[in-house]
């Protein structure tokens, strides 16, 4: 087990050099900061007094040399734009990250699962089908319409909620839908298709033979069971929250790490870039290596067949 | 005569100032203003950080020497309660207003901060636009705490344009010598300080920025008490914003002014606040970027100008206008003029024809009757959306008369290199000039003169000529004439490149606000201290 364990966590650290290079390399394929950081009348010396002071003057090895060596140590490097440390504006943009990366996938799951068990235990009834349709619909729907019918809907037409920006939970409750809807859609498809193969298993007719409550075999022996994907899924989800949410967080002006990362990207602010995406990576990265080892914890033939 | 323009400047300023004044201490400040914009800028505070596109977030709490009256758009005081040229235009001597105070408690401003300020924006590596005017100054003399005398080796004559608040990019916001040189650049950055109407409250990068207003200032008190800025980049979601109540003023691009009167929005229309043509790359013959095969840019100087008059009659710039800009523009053949300028004659202000028979006869006769192979850029630039659809609508235009056209969509900081370096000769884009100088020379100093324009897209010896004449003449009357009835007819002849016209914008507006007194000519949002609560 331990083997394994030190083999993944090898694993992951490789990948995220992997990405750390990939990100320093095609950042500086997109065009240099300093047209946009100074005015088209600059002069070559400023120019140049610039891409000093930003380091950008030196080779790109050097560059990739010292960019690597100051993450080990720590330090990500200062924003090009604001030359204020890239870890102060990662730090505060995350909270609004988690925050609404948190209540989507609680709604997902929420939404999700209930509606799975429901339409596998009562399957081709109207009510299975109505959570087909919403499935379908939810998958189908992009981000980016579904959030602006619901500005529309809840901020314009009926007033109930704020049409953008972040302050009080009444902020959270569209953007997390929105972002929610897709994946409680997902959930609810894996919800349902798990539970129909456990609830079609000798154990669960051995259950309902001794006699149990059928709400006991459901919820406690079906569902249980029916979960592990389900888990699985939502915790990737999660970590796709944190970093894919820029469609959401666009439309909803909501000031999380994803539309950071995007304006970064344009103003071609490299550190914050790199930071992020690294972020980015070490959370989906140590996200998959948590979910292997609850596979492992969870699933003792997986652990016996890994050693 | 220049004295008796000063006199009416003054009064005019003064009747303003006063006028202001009564309107802003009509009532205490009361609620909050919250605005929807695209986009911050770069996001930096101190002169030698921010580039111009910050405007529109810096102005309500800085302030400048000088401003423009609203309704002739010449100077006006400020900072300065009055200045005084001599010497040609080679000495500014400007007198400051007593008692103005920077923010928090932070002493009075004096001559010591204004060449602080012009000190910094000259600085090596400085990304301020004005920079490199900034390094004309031969010398500054405090004379005393409220007097500061500004040498330069040739005659400046409009040097009162680059120390004006009533422009875009007002870049030589007054900073205070003594707080910056203590809290050092970073703190000043955090914390910023000015003597403007609003004060600093709070600033989340990419997310919003929060003023309040200075109770009994010098100049205006604001009607509301906070003035919130946030940044929603998505025109949709700024719209919502509005109609649900949870802002009370957008940006928001011509496009969308049919909806915004469908859905019974109220608007603020600020006219010509941008002029818009298209660049013709490759007219620089003395650079080592210049290719002679370029039609428009051909060594034989007649047959280029028939080429740039068929692209010119080519274009239907009205339909541009109508359909792009959504009817937010007045088309104009003279260069660089609005309609309302003293030099836009009316032959100045009658645009080129839309004759494509024309054009396509021009181009046999200038030796493409089948057209020829070129490319246009689509690159949209800050506050300006609209350009890559007015290149595209360029693009087709041409393709009726036989000229191929490749688009090629480029980002800004991809083009910018090319930009810079001159690097674009054969090609085309939509490009449009805020107006970050109301005489349309001075635009041409960085655009098109070979002397000092590190950007320019046009290089001709007759254009230097004039600018050499007009930046050394100090007599405002006679300049005029020189661009009405001089350089205006030459360059609709010469034909530079094509000319769309200028530009307006608009602004969204919530029930709650009131009047909004703006500056014609001013792209982006100002005057924030100047409006008024609805009733």
């Amino acid at each position: 087990m331990w083997r394994y364990l030190i083999g993944r966590v090898l694993q992951t650290v490789l990948s995220m050099l992997v990405v750390i290079s990939i990100v320093f390399f095609l950042t500086r394929l997109s065009g240099n900061p300093i047209h946009l950081l100074l005015d088209v009348n600059a002069s070559e010396r400023d120019q140049q007094i610039l891409m000093h002071h930003l380091g950008l003057d030196k080779p790109l090895p050097v560059q990739y040399g010292l960019y690597v060596r100051n993450i080990f140590l720590g330090d990500f490097g200062n924003s090009v734009l604001t030359r204020r440390p890239v870890t102060e504006h990662i730090w505060e943009r995350l909270p609004a990250t988690v925050e609404l990366g948190l209540v989507a996938m609680l709604l997902s799951v929420l939404i999700g699962v209930p509606l799975g068990v429901y339409s596998a235990v009562h399957r081709g009834g109207t009510l299975d089908g109505a959570a087909r349709v919403f499935a379908v619909l939810g998958q189908s729907m992009p981000t980016f319409w579904l959030g602006l019918m619901l500005i529309l809907l809840f901020g314009v037409v009926l007033r109930l909620l704020p049409a953008g920006g972040r302050g009080g939970i009444e902020h959270l409750i569209l953007p997390a839908f929105t972002l929610g809807y897709f994946t409680s859609a997902a959930i609810l498809r894996l919800t349902r298709s798990a539970m129909l193969e456990v609830l079609g298993s000798d154990y669960i007719k051995f259950a309902r033979l001794k006699g149990l409550h059928e709400q006991v075999v459901l919820w406690k022996h079906g569902l249980k069971n029916a979960l592990l994907p389900v888990v699985t899924f939502a915790v990737m989800l999660f970590v796709q929250f944190l970093g894919g949410a820029v469609v959401t967080e666009t439309v909803f002006a909501w000031p999380g790490l994803g539309r950071l990362i995007l304006e970064s990207i344009t103003t071609r602010d490299y550190p914050i870039v790199q930071a992020g995406v690294l972020v980015l990576s070490a959370l989906y990265l140590t996200g998959n290596l948590f979910v292997d080892m609850l596979y492992s914890y969870l699933n003792p033939r997986i652990r016996h067949a890994r050693a | 005569m220049k004295t008796r323009r000063w006199v009416v400047s003054m009064v005019a300023a003064i009747g303003l100032l006063t006028a202001i004044s009564a309107h802003g201490q009509a009532a205490k400040p009361e609620g909050t203003l919250t605005v929807a914009v695209a986009t911050f800028g770069n996001e930096r505070w101190l002169p030698h950080l921010y580039v111009g596109a910050e405007d529109v977030v810096l102005k309500p709490m800085y302030e400048n020497l000088l401003t423009r009256d609203p309704k002739t758009g010449e100077l006006a005081p400020m900072l300065a309660e009055r200045w005084k040229v001599a010497d040609g235009g080679r000495t500014w001597s400007f007198y400051l207003r007593k008692g103005v105070q920077f923010h928090g408690g932070r002493g009075e401003m004096t001559a010591e901060d204004v060449k602080f300020t012009f000190n910094t924006i000259a600085k090596d590596g400085s990304a301020n636009s004005l920079a490199p005017e900034f390094r004309l100054i031969k010398s500054m003399e405090v004379e005393n705490p409220y007097t500061l005398t500004v040498r330069f080796d040739k005659p400046f004559v409009v040097f009162g344009n680059k120390v004006n608040q009533g422009l875009f990019a007002s870049v030589a916001f007054i900073q205070s010598k003594r707080y910056v040189e203590t809290a050092k650049d970073d703190g000043a950055e955090r914390l910023p300080v000015a003597t403007g109407p609003w004060k600093f409250v709070e600033h989340v990068r990419g997310d919003r920025i929060v003023y309040e207003a200075v109770e009994n200032h010098w100049r205006a008190t604001p009607h509301f008490k906070r003035l919130v800025f946030v940044k929603v980049p998505e025109p949709s979601t700024r719209m919502a914003m509005l109609r649900a109540g949870s802002v009370d003023v957008i940006e928001v691009g011509g496009e969308y002014a049919d909806e915004l009167k469908q859905v019974g929005v109220r608007t603020l229309l600020m006219p010509n606040t941008s002029w818009l043509y298209i660049i013709l790359g490759g007219q620089w013959a003395t650079k080592p970027t210049y290719d002679p095969k370029v039609p428009w840019a051909q060594p034989d100087a007649e047959r280029a100008r028939k080429v740039r008059m068929a692209l010119n009659l080519a274009v239907d710039k009205q339909a541009i206008v109508q359909r792009v800009l959504g009817g937010l523009g007045t088309v104009m053949g003279s260069w660089l003029m609005y309609p309302s300028d003293p030099w836009a004659s009316d032959a100045l202000k009658k645009p080129y024809p839309y004759d494509p028979a024309k054009a396509k006869a021009l181009l046999a006769e200038a030796g493409y009757p089948s057209g020829f192979e070129t490319t246009m850029n689509l690159t949209a630039w800050p506050g300006r959306g609209f350009l890559p659809d007015v290149g595209e609508a360029v693009a087709t235009y041409w393709e009726k008369i036989g000229i191929r056209v490749k688009r090629r969509p480029v980002d800004r900081a991809i083009f910018a290199a090319d930009f810079r370096a001159r690097a674009y000769s054969g090609v085309a884009l939509a490009y449009a000039s805020p107006l970050v100088a109301p005489e349309p020379w001075e635009v041409l100093y960085r655009a098109g003169y070979t002397k000092a324009g590190l950007c320019l897209f046009v290089e001709q010896p007759k254009l230097d000529e004039f600018i050499d004449r007009l930046a050394g003449q100090p007599n405002y009357t006679e300049r005029l004439r020189i661009m009405r009835d001089e350089m205006g007819p030459w360059l609709s002849e010469y034909v530079p490149g094509v000319a769309i016209g200028a530009a307006h914008t608009i602004a969204g507006l919530g029930p709650r606000v009131g009047d909004w007194p703006v500056i014609p000519g001013h792209m982006g949002f100002h005057n924030w201290e100047y409006i008024g609560r609805a009733r």
